[in-house]
């Protein structure tokens, strides 16, 4: 079993390793007419993503082309802060064979890592929607983890800006860690049902200038969310400030009687919230 | 001698000044605003107690009429931003206008300090502050007002594609033909 404060230590790593990209990357970057990169098809690699697959991966096979795992994002999004995307498994979720792992990037972030979701068969059917920061034009990734130690992925490119810096909404903060559940649809027993989650935060990246002060606001965000029902777990969700300002997740689970949906959430100033609904 | 040609002489230079000031005007009035090419459909807004208000009523019409698209571009004359994505328009107009024909363009002319409190649209019957407009057709474009900024409708003012804000992800040829051609 993993360490818990294991995937930390590699974000850490993730994030100190970027620091050395723009110098290493130079001789590399390529460019089309009118400044873009050339490598902005949806399937195509960037030199960050190289670098990080080595790093989370080693030199595991990752197959991008079985379609078992597909990510959905705009092209261009309406808000930088906020870019919808979808990871729709083409995969059943069964104790023999399932979703173990998720792995949701965003190459060119300063935390790139936005995701790393630890799942059980209890899902159903390993479907994920949320909100992410995109801070410049980048692939977006998913790679999932297959119980049999299988690699698969997809990624789309996304053409946004200053999702990471995007000035912050503080209309409510004594709200702050409001953990809310919601049912899209009554629950049926047996079956997958649909859930959301929300997380009232800020989810600070600490790179959004306060205007009123002109100082950067401190770093403050999600960091573990721990899902359960009936004292079963659904997943563990390691997440960081690349998750949009009050995190949200839309995920599946298989109700087999009634019983306490329930979030644990912990940040990174160690608070730790929780959040429940009853089904059925 | 040299006094009697000072008067003819601050003619000249008032001339001069007159004649730069109304070539600078004109400069200033073809800068602002969509290029010609595009035959833009130019709306200018109603101003009544401090709202700006912009009616798409006929630019709809026109659109039913024609069974086109509107492309409404909404830039404001002091936007640095707006000059830059229309001179992209006006430099790449050869290659563009054809991919423009199932498009009818409208030019919303507006100014900086017209904010998203101040800036109405007139549409269906009604007359919408900005953020309430961009609510009643789901656009997410809502947190604040950005110039300049594309809306895609149909002629029943159905939004075709989620736009981003400002232009800046489609000033290249290929990205505004995505945009044309609702790649998303």
């Amino acid at each position: 079993m993993n360490s818990p404060i294991e995937p930390l230590i590699h974000r850490r790593r993730f994030v100190l390793g970027l620091g050395a990209l723009p110098l290493a990357m130079a001789p590399a970057a390529r460019a089309a007419v009118g400044g873009l990169p050339s490598n902005t098809g949806h399937g195509d690699l960037s030199p960050e993503w190289e670098k990080l697959r080595g790093q989370i991966f080693g030199t595991r096979p990752i197959d991008a082309t079985s379609g078992r795992v597909q990510l959905i994002a705009p092209l261009r999004a309406a808000y930088g802060a906020s870019v919808p995307v979808k990871i729709v498994s083409h995969l059943a979720q069964t104790p023999a064979l399932y979703v173990k792992r998720m792995h949701l990037l965003v190459d060119k972030n300063p935390s790139p890592l936005a995701a790393t979701l630890e799942l059980t068969p209890e899902v159903g059917q390993a479907d994920f929607e949320t909100r992410l920061r995109v801070d410049e034009y980048s692939h977006v990734r998913v790679v999932s983890e297959l119980s049999n130690g299988e690699l698969h992925m997809d990624s789309r490119y996304v053409k946004t800006s200053g999702g990471c810096s995007a000035p912050p909404n503080r209309d409510s903060p004594e709200l702050i860690g409001k953990t809310i559940f919601k049912l899209p649809a009554p629950p049926k027993m047996g079956v997958p049902t649909t859930a959301d989650l929300t997380v009232i935060h800020p989810n600070d990246t600490g790179f959004e200038l306060n205007n009123v002060t002109v100082m950067y606001i401190p770093s403050h965000f999600v960091r573990t969310i721990a899902v359960s029902y009936a004292g079963r777990k659904i997943f563990d969700a390691d997440v960081d400030f690349s998750i949009s300002e009050n995190p949200t997740w839309r995920f599946n689970f298989v109700p087999r009687a009634p019983g306490e949906l329930r979030a644990e959430v912990t940040d990174s100033k160690g608070q730790r919230f929780i959040g429940s609904l009853q089904v059925g | 001698m040299t006094m009697s040609f000072r008067p003819l002489l601050r003619r000249r230079i008032a001339s001069a000044f007159v004649a730069g000031a109304l070539a600078l005007c004109g400069i200033a009035a073809n800068a602002a605003g969509l290029p010609a090419a595009y035959s833009p459909l130019v709306v200018e807004p109603a101003v009544d107690k401090g709202r700006f208000e912009f009616d798409l009523g006929p630019a709809l019409a026109r659109a039913r009429r024609e069974n086109k698209r509107l492309y409404v571009y909404l830039g404001a004359s002091d936007c640095p931003f707006c000059r830059r994505y229309e001179a992209f328009l006006g430099k790449n107009a050869g290659e563009l206008v054809p991919h423009f024909k199932p498009w009818i363009v409208v030019d919303l002319r507006s100014s900086l300090s017209t904010q998203a409190d101040k800036l109405f649209i007139r549409a269906g019957g009604k007359s919408l502050a900005y953020m309430d407009f961009q609510r009643s057709i789901g656009d997410e474009r809502t947190r604040m007002l950005v110039y300049p900024s594309v809306w895609l409708f149909d002629p029943q003012l159905k939004p075709l594609m989620q736009m981003p804000p400002g232009t800046g992800t489609f000033e290249t040829v290929e990205e505004q033909l995505e945009i044309l051609n609702l790649v998303q």
